[in-house]
């Protein structure tokens, strides 16, 4: 008996990955996926330089020193980058102290590069570079503007912003020192990019806030104090030791991993149970249901189709995670940074992987025997994309749920998702992080397999009756009725 | 093993009785019994509708079999719960001596009347696979699969995905797929339909080899000729009852004899003949009845005057004109009761 589901599992199985459709299928997944990467990241480095003016009618002449102070503030960035980028904390070199200065003398410059260990002093110029490039003031002088009356000025600019030769003009007015509003203006073309007004805002604001600091006479240090951030450092309990350490990178990650494996067994159980619902639909318009069932039982073939697609299934997911781990590889080499997060030890962690693996099987046996039923009811496709439009909303509920469940693993939606039979698999599988308490396993687990017992059951009623019929579908009462039926 | 898209000459001989399938040992069994299928009061509702109505019907060992009917008379749901597809609401079906056909499914063959192929199987692959579905080693249901191919003519199909086959080649692999295993008991559900005459021909060939073979062939059609030319015994089944059943001289007997005539001609000037009471003109062919007591040597006169006759013979009456009879008399009784099952 068995060995015909599974004569029936090994065709389903073989049928699918043995063509190179399916592997250029499974291959697009992570292939689409590091190109996106790629391309957001190319779009990044390439992005234009952005050229700007800056008319500055202001009281104070503020135009110079916040363009000082831009620039200071980049080369801050970078050296902090840098550093960070070699595991040093800047607030342990004291030489650092000035780079929280609106402007710094080439010595400053000087005594900050020797703080970045010699390996990194290449890839710190090159990011010097980069940075210096991505905004670029062009000079009133060089445009021609240089003591032409203002509104010639800001007429002649619009026009060079309205046609592209610059991407936005700054102005300065009235006096910012005393008070922002009216005093600042940016004219740009462009609506949707703000880093280039962020970017220069940022400066303004720490020019004006150190004169206005100034004007009252407030001692500098006082003032940085006053203005200093409150941050509480994450750190965890050690019941063990009864001390709190510090969180590490791949912690946080470690937690937020279950986000990303939820949206994986959310694409493996609907890519798989929707290959079994084509496969059921092409096989009865194809009158090939009938032939076989003169061989095997309905059950038989049912449990065959199914278990043959789920090892495709776990075959796609499998390979996923290969590119996965291949993936990390690479990406820890291009970007050292990656490896704090140790990927690679969230990926082949046992309790991620067999929670995986198992709600995966389990998750998708559920669906697949929904949607076995549903295609066997059917004579075409499209009869069954319309059947299925509320079991795929149901199957998306799960997505909304992951990251409040992230966040708290064992609260009451948690809770509440677990016990909901087509929830179950996801909601465990998002809680890992938590983790659930032992005895949640076993409740779940006895839960699901019933389900999964019960769905089995109810599928091979409808599946033995609906496979063999043409013509119209049935109305739900008929198939009611083959349910009742003993 | 034969190799991939090549056939050893030896088996490219034609189909016949020596080079078909042979029975395995194990199969010899059932041969000592005398009936290959029973149907005892079989009845099959489908909701309000009844598609089989108390059928009973004995089948012996040995014989090629027809079930005829109109579309939609219940060959096929008899012929489905034969093979345990559906289960009867009423009565009792044995076949090959066991009560449940799921138990004898590896000795049982059965092509269904709506034929389908996995579209992206290899030809030799497919016809294993059904070998293997049916209980047959996978070394021994590959070997044979290309054999049987390779006598069936499809040596250079072995190798080649079922999609890119003609609709003829298709069917022919569909039946070999139904026979790879050496069945008892062969049902073919319409196995004729849209086959050209060389396949049509290569079916009716196998069918008749299979008989030779010692296997119990049914088959279910819609053409009399083919029921006429092959089978040993048929039944006749309308709206789900029984019409008749038996060998055809038993169901030909007591039936009025009749003329049959290949004329040349305008066949409309043939009504009116006078002593006739029916005729069933096909153009160049007619089946003439005549009135009890007619000379059928007067109605040839007349028929002289009117056509050119090619060839007069009296016989009884054919297997399509029994069915039409049945079913006019069928309806005729069934429109007086108003329609009711």
């Amino acid at each position: 008996m068995a060995s015909k589901t599974i004569l029936v599992a090994q065709r389903e199985y073989l049928e699918n990955v043995r063509t190179k459709t399916f592997w250029l299928g499974i291959l697009a997944f992570p292939a689409i996926f590091a190109i996106s990467i790629g391309i957001a990241w190319v779009m990044e480095k390439t992005k234009g330089t952005r050229t700007y003016a800056v008319l500055d009618y202001s009281e104070t002449q503020v135009a110079g020193t916040v363009e000082k102070a831009a620039r200071a503030g980049d080369f801050a960035w970078s050296i902090k980058r840098a550093l960070d980028d070699a595991g040093i904390d800047p607030a342990s070199r004291p030489e650092l102290h000035v780079l929280d200065d609106l402007e710094l003398t080439p010595e400053q410059e000087a005594a900050a590069r020797a703080q970045i260990p010699e390996q990194r002093r290449l890839a710190l110029e090159r990011l010097l570079g980069s940075t210096a490039k991505k905004y670029v003031n062009v000079p009133l002088a060089e445009l021609g503007l240089a003591g032409v009356p203002r509104e010639q000025q800001e007429r002649d600019l619009g026009a060079m912003v309205n046609d592209g030769r610059l991407f936005a003009y700054f102005l300065f007015d009235h006096d910012p020192v005393a008070k922002f509003e009216g005093s600042l203006v940016y004219v740009s073309d462009n609506r949707t990019d703000n880093d280039l007004p962020e970017w220069y805002s940022n400066a303004t604001t720490r020019v004006v806030r150190k004169a206005r600091i100034a004007a009252a006479h407030v001692d500098p240090k006082t003032a940085k104090d006053i203005q200093e951030s409150a941050h509480f450092k994450p750190r965890k309990f050690d019941p063990k030791t009864g001390e709190t350490s510090d969180v590490k990178k791949d912690e946080v990650a470690n937690k937020w991993a279950p986000v990303v494996f939820v949206y994986l067994l959310w694409i493996a159980v609907f890519t798989a149970a929707q290959m079994l619902l084509t496969n059921t639909v092409e096989e009865k318009s194809n009158r090939i249901i009938e032939v076989l069932l003169s061989s095997v039982s309905p059950g038989q073939l049912m449990s065959g189709k199914i278990w043959g697609i789920g090892a495709t299934g776990l075959t796609i997911v499998g390979s996923w995670a290969l590119c996965g781990l291949i993936g990390v590889k690479i990406g820890t080499r291009l970007v050292p940074k990656i490896a704090d997060l140790n990927l690679g030890d969230i990926v082949s962690d046992p309790l991620y992987l067999a929670s995986f693996v198992g709600y995966f099987l389990t998750g998708y046996l559920l669906f697949a025997a929904v949607l076995v039923a549903i295609g066997s009811v059917c004579n075409s496709l499209k009869e069954a994309q319309n059947l299925l439009q509320p079991v795929f909303l149901l199957l998306m509920i799960p997505l909304f749920a992951m990251v409040p469940i992230v966040q708290e693993p064992n609260g009451t939606m948690a809770r509440v998702f677990t016990y909901i039979p087509i929830y179950t698999p996801f909601a465990m599988m998002n809680r890992a992080s938590g983790p659930p308490a032992a005895w949640e396993y076993a409740v779940t687990t006895v839960l699901i397999l019933v389900s999964v017992f019960v769905a089995f059951k109810a599928a091979g009623k409808i599946f033995r009756v609906g496979v063999l019929m043409t013509g119209k579908p049935p109305k739900l009462k008929e198939i009611l009725g083959w349910l009742r039926a003993k | 093993m034969i190799a991939g898209g090549s056939c050893a000459s030896v088996l490219l001989a034609p189909p016949s009785p020596d080079n078909l399938p042979a029975r395995a040992a194990t199969s010899a069994a059932p041969r000592s019994m005398e009936q290959a299928l029973t149907l005892h009061g079989v009845t099959k509702r489908f909701g309000t509708f009844t598609a089989v109505d108390s059928l009973s019907l004995q089948i012996p060992q040995g014989c090629i079999y027809g079930f005829l009917g109109q579309n939609g008379a219940g060959k096929t749901t008899t012929i489905r719960m034969v093979m345990s597809i559906f289960h009867p609401d009423a009565g009792t079906i044995s076949v090959l001596g066991h009560s449940d056909a799921s138990e004898i499914k590896d000795r049982l063959g059965y092509l269904p009347e709506e034929k389908g192929l996995y579209k992206k199987m290899k030809t030799a692959e497919i016809v294993a696979y059904f070998g293997k579905l049916k209980g047959m080693d996978s070394s021994t249901a590959n070997d044979k699969a290309r054999a049987l191919l390779c006598r069936y003519g499809l040596g250079d199909w072995l190798d080649k995905k079922c999609e890119t086959m003609s609709k003829g080649m298709g069917q022919k692999v569909q039946l070999l797929g139904t026979i790879i295993h050496e069945p008892d008991l062969v049902i073919l559900d319409e196995p004729f339909s849209g086959l050209d005459p060389v396949n049509r021909d290569m079916m009716r060939d196998t069918i008749l080899d299979m008989k030779k073979q010692g296997r119990t062939v049914i088959f279910s059609t819609h053409v009399m000729e083919q029921a006429e030319q092959s089978c040993d015994y048929v039944m006749m089944i309308h709206r789900g009852k029984l019409m008749f059943a038996g060998s055809l001289s038993e169901i030909r007997k007591g039936k009025d004899f009749g003329i049959q005539l290949d004329y040349d001609g305008d066949g409309a000037r043939l009504q009116g003949l006078p002593g006739v009471t029916r005729i069933n003109d096909s153009g160049k062919h007619a089946e003439i009845f005549l009135r009890p007591g007619t000379d059928p040597q007067q109605v040839l006169r007349a028929v002289l005057d009117r056509v050119s006759v090619r060839r007069f013979d009296v016989r009884e009456p054919s297997l399509h004109e029994i069915f039409v009879r049945t079913v006019e008399e069928a309806e005729g009784k069934h429109s007086a009761t108003g329609g009711a099952h």
